[in-house]
């Protein structure tokens, strides 16, 4: 009995120590013992840790073919198939993750604004709390270098393009009309509150394959994934009143927002340089539906905008100034769909529908103008590794443009177009190493008027030459579509093309940012025309051409003094082109050779207040003056505009706001109107463009109701 | 008579094993120590191979998340946090992944996000603050007797209240609250999640003043 119990125990000795050793080290790719790599046996408990010289030792009584893991805090999780017992001890290299915070990106032409994005120069919160831009994303977005100061369009100017050389997209998919109605040389904004938006990406150039059909620059918004909390938001405006809501449920959230906006009384007690019968009036909404499947992200968003006013527009060319009397209806609808499949998968899908109708009285005349536009967008993702991504798809834009000119007592002029434009492209995101990284891709257009391809190669590198610093260069060839004003009046054309070329240095270092950028910008195949305006029948060529050269400097520090935050942009700018009815290569109009913006912001945490001042100034823009001979020689005086703002939080849900813009009163010109033929004396008299009203006063009250109470509306600002 | 020998010791091995601890206890208790000991890498390498043996269980990657979630709280330097909170975060997903609805989880994921915006209050303070509040009013809604979350939630709101200048008084209740609940409170097993008491008398110690 003793001897089988000896037998016995022996046995089960030997069952329970039916064991292997396994060792070896873990390494860096440049073979530096790693410390405290985690090396262990999937699915048992067997492992160890590596000690200072990345040596690891441990026995296990697994057996056969199992999964030796490696883990180390910001390296890849490594996993290797192995055979217990015909393992030898060998050295492991671990690849550093390419997702930490410190590995390279590509930045190149890119402004980013976001939570945790390596590459931002802005956060969100930035566009609301900037002096001056008042809530209007663009207006925040012209304080970056890059952006021209154009203060009687509003809109997105960039690198010497013209405004509608930007597309906008929101999660995607392209927003055809992206800024409200407004009167010839009356600034616009952005119809998009920046409140629904987390995260955004401003192209100044150089920019995805993904995205086409715009010459300088593309403005990506993305809405918020996932409503923060149940609550209502109530605005009290000098000029408005606001109120919004977010519902949530377990899987999907709602927001929606209404605001009316009526100028009458402001303009009453504030003097303006226009002469209004009827000030503006707006009532718009906007709608956000989201709904999280176990794989993916729906999102529904639909905006819609009702605006109007009637003034008196002093025209140079006319005895008595001119009653332009408008009325626009605008709709936006946009779904998409994010989702992960199969091994590495996502897809990307969506579409969007947007409608815009113009009802304008010029005197008796009445223009009447309808545009319909769509985006069909499928785009799939292909994760190999992460370090290899594939992306390809494809686009198609449907635009459908009508226009009624009906001229009293003479007739009616009928134009417009319907285009289709057909789209794919593939690229691919490839990380050398954690230093090195690369985005090549090209994209492929056909457009029904056209009728012709274009085939768009676009590549991006980024090298990293230090701890903080980074080198990032870009190429890309861009083809546009003519614009509207010419599509609608004749269809044989070709693309207008731009080719960019970017040298991008970024340093990044403990709240502080520092970004310059050389850039140079070929323009080819412009149109041109004969005669005054674009008109039913000029003559059209795509005979034009032209270049943009410069540099840009952004820095931003949040960190040297405390409580402030402050950014400087700086851009330089050398354009000419000859297009539309030039007579010569010169410099447009909108271009002003020297712009610098200074914006800060500081906490007054004894008055929990954020004193904002902005503000920017602008070298002289040219203009042409018939007086002369040379062709567009005059040059406006410098543009100066200095902003204040102060959000005072009276509680964590109530905020009282007071902006004034421009504050010093510059009398800002920014161009001249001529008259069309010269007066008794053989001179040709003037207009100047100026600003709507010296200032700009705003007051607001903000008040958010929900369950949490430190959410306040400070986003909305 | 090979029968009887093979069941037999079958049968005394099985036994032999089943006395001593098993390996999960034994590994929990040999990461717990070394959390202990202020050895963090090394706790946490032992619950990550614990997790990967215990699929079902949501404890060993609750602990990855915590473990590193109080380290980025404890680390002086800045630039490492992120790597111990997206840790933190990818264990928590994989935990909640297992056991949804679990109030505790809860509870660290509202650690992570006020590590976030103690990394950088500017940036994150309004986004994350919500965010975690949000946490724990999901987490007082299936649990309002769990000691962590009522101390969690009520240090939390003493942040903002401090910085308002509006009463603590019902938070330090709440905290005198939570040390009650924490005296009556009974884990199911000795790993499962039963820390907070000391630093609960802590901040009352120093709460209202």
């Amino acid at each position: 009995m003793n001897k089988l119990f000896t037998f016995l125990v022996v046995l089960c000795g030997t069952v329970a120590v039916a064991q292997t050793t396994i060792s070896g080290k873990v390494i860096t790719h440049k073979g530096k013992p790693i410390e405290g790599a985690n090396v262990f046996i999937e699915g048992a408990y067997d492992g160890a840790t590596s000690d200072s010289n990345g040596d690891f030792s441990f026995t296990t009584t697994e057996k056969g073919h199992q999964t030796l893991v490696i883990t180390y805090l910001s390296f890849e999780t490594t996993r290797i198939p192995i055979e217990i017992e015909t393992y030898q001890p060998q050295e492991w290299k671990l690849k550093e993750s390419v997702n930490t915070l410190d590995a390279v990106v590509i930045t190149a032409g890119n402004f980013k604004a976001g939570d945790n994005s390596k590459a931002a120069a802005l956060k969100p919160l930035d566009i609301v709390t900037t002096a001056g831009a008042a809530g209007d994303i663009v207006g925040a977005l012209q304080t970056l270098p890059g952006a021209q100061i154009v203060g009687e369009s509003g809109r997105l100017f960039v690198r010497g393009g013209e405004s509608d050389e930007t597309q906008t997209y929101i999660d995607g998919i392209r927003v055809a009309q992206p800024y409200g109605a407004t009167a010839n040389n009356l600034p616009t904004r952005g119809r998009f509150s920046p409140f629904l938006f987390s995260g955004m990406t401003f192209s100044t150039g150089g920019y995805s394959a993904e995205f086409g059909d715009a010459l300088s620059s593309v403005l990506l918004l993305n809405t918020i994934n996932e409503a923060e909390q149940e609550q209502t938001d109530l605005s009290f405006m000098t000029v408005g009143l606001g109120l919004g809501n977010t519902q949530k449920w377990e899987k999907s959230s709602l927001t929606f927002n209404l605001s009316y906006i009526n100028l009458e009384p402001y303009q009453k007690i504030i003097k303006q340089h226009v002469d209004w019968n009827k000030p503006y009036q707006s009532l718009s909404g906007e709608t956000v539906f989201r709904r999280h499947f176990e794989n993916g992200l729906f999102k529904l968003y639909a905006a819609f905008d009702y605006a109007a006013f009637d003034l008196n527009q002093k025209d140079i060319n006319a005895p008595e100034p001119i009653r332009v009397d408008t009325q626009n209806n605008n709709f936006y609808l946009n779904s998409s769909y994010k989702g992960n499949f199969g091994s590495g998968w996502s897809v990307q899908t969506g579409i969007s529908f947007g409608y815009s109708q113009n009802k304008i009285g010029l005197e008796l005349d009445k223009l009447h103008n309808r545009e319909n536009a769509s985006h069909l967008k499928l785009k799939l993702t292909k994760k190999f590794s992460s370090r290899v991504h594939l992306t390809f798809g494809g686009d198609y834009f449907i635009t459908d443009f009508d226009e009624n000119y009906n001229e009293y007592n003479i007739g009616v002029y009928q134009s417009g177009f319907r285009n289709n434009i057909g789209a794919a492209y593939a690229e691919s995101d490839i990380f050398f190493s954690k230093n090195f990284a690369a985005k090549v891709g090209v994209r492929a257009m056909n457009s029904d008027l056209i009728n012709k391809s274009s085939i768009d190669p676009r590549i991006s590198l980024a090298y990293k030459t230090s701890k903080n610093g980074q080198v990032s260069l870009a190429y890309g060839d861009f083809h546009q579509n003519p614009k509207l004003e010419y599509l609608k009046y004749h269809s044989d054309f070709d693309y207008e093309k731009t080719s960019h070329y970017i040298l991008n240095y970024m340093y990044g270092s403990n709240g502080k940012t520092l970004r310059t950028e050389l850039f140079y910008k070929k323009y080819s195949d412009l149109v041109k025309y004969d005669s005054e305006m674009a008109m039913f029948n000029s003559i059209y060529n795509n005979n034009g051409y032209g270049f943009a050269k410069g540099l840009d400097v952004f820095w931003r520090d949040s960190k040297s003094v405390k409580n402030l935050d402050y950014w400087v942009s700086y851009s330089y700018i050398d354009s000419k082109r000859d297009y539309k009815n030039y007579k010569a290569e010169v410099t447009p109009n909108f271009v002003a050779s020297h712009t610098l913006s200074v914006v800060g912001k500081y906490w007054i945490d004894k008055w929990k207040s954020q004193l904002s001042v902005t503000n920017s100034f602008a070298t002289g823009r040219p203009y042409n003056n018939p007086n002369e001979t040379a062709f567009m020689n005059g040059k406006t005086k410098e543009y100066n505009s200095l902003s204040l703002s102060w959000a005072y939080l009276l509680s964590p849900q109530k905020i009282l706001y007071f902006s004034v813009s421009n504050v010093l009163g510059s009398d800002n010109v920014f161009g001249y109107q001529y008259a069309n033929s010269p007066d008794l004396s053989g001179q040709f008299q003037r207009q100047a463009i100026t600003q709507p009203a010296d200032r700009f006063f705003f007051i607001g009250f903000f008040w958010t109701i929900s369950k949490d109470k430190s959410k306040n509306q400070l986003d909305n600002l | 008579m090979t029968k009887v020998i093979t069941s037999l010791v079958v049968f005394i091995c099985g036994l032999a094993f089943a006395q001593g601890p098993s390996k999960y206890e034994q590994g929990m208790e040999k990461a717990l120590g070394l959390w202990k000991e202020n050895k963090v890498a090394e706790a946490t390498a032992i619950f990550e191979r614990i997790a990967s043996v215990e699929k079902d269980n949501w404890l060993p990657n609750y602990y990855v998340a915590l473990v590193n979630t109080i380290e980025a709280f404890k680390s002086q330097d800045k630039t490492k946090n992120p790597a111990y909170l997206d840790k933190a975060q990818i264990a928590l997903d994989d935990a909640t992944a297992i056991s949804p609805n679990n109030p505790e989880l809860m509870v660290v994921q509202a650690l992570i996000y006020t590590a976030w915006i103690v990394q950088d209050p500017m940036a994150n303070g309004m986004k994350y603050s919500s965010k975690a509040m949000e946490q724990y009013y999901k987490a007082q809604v299936i649990a309002p007797e769990n000691p962590r979350v009522v101390f969690s939630k009520a240090e939390f709101e003493i942040g903002g209240a401090k910085y308002w200048g509006t009463d603590t008084k019902p938070m330090c209740k709440e905290i005198e609250r939570s040390i009650e609940l924490f005296a009556k409170f009974k884990p199911e097993t000795p790993f499962h999640p039963n820390w907070g008491l000391d630093r609960a008398k802590e901040v009352l110690a120093t709460c209202g003043k």
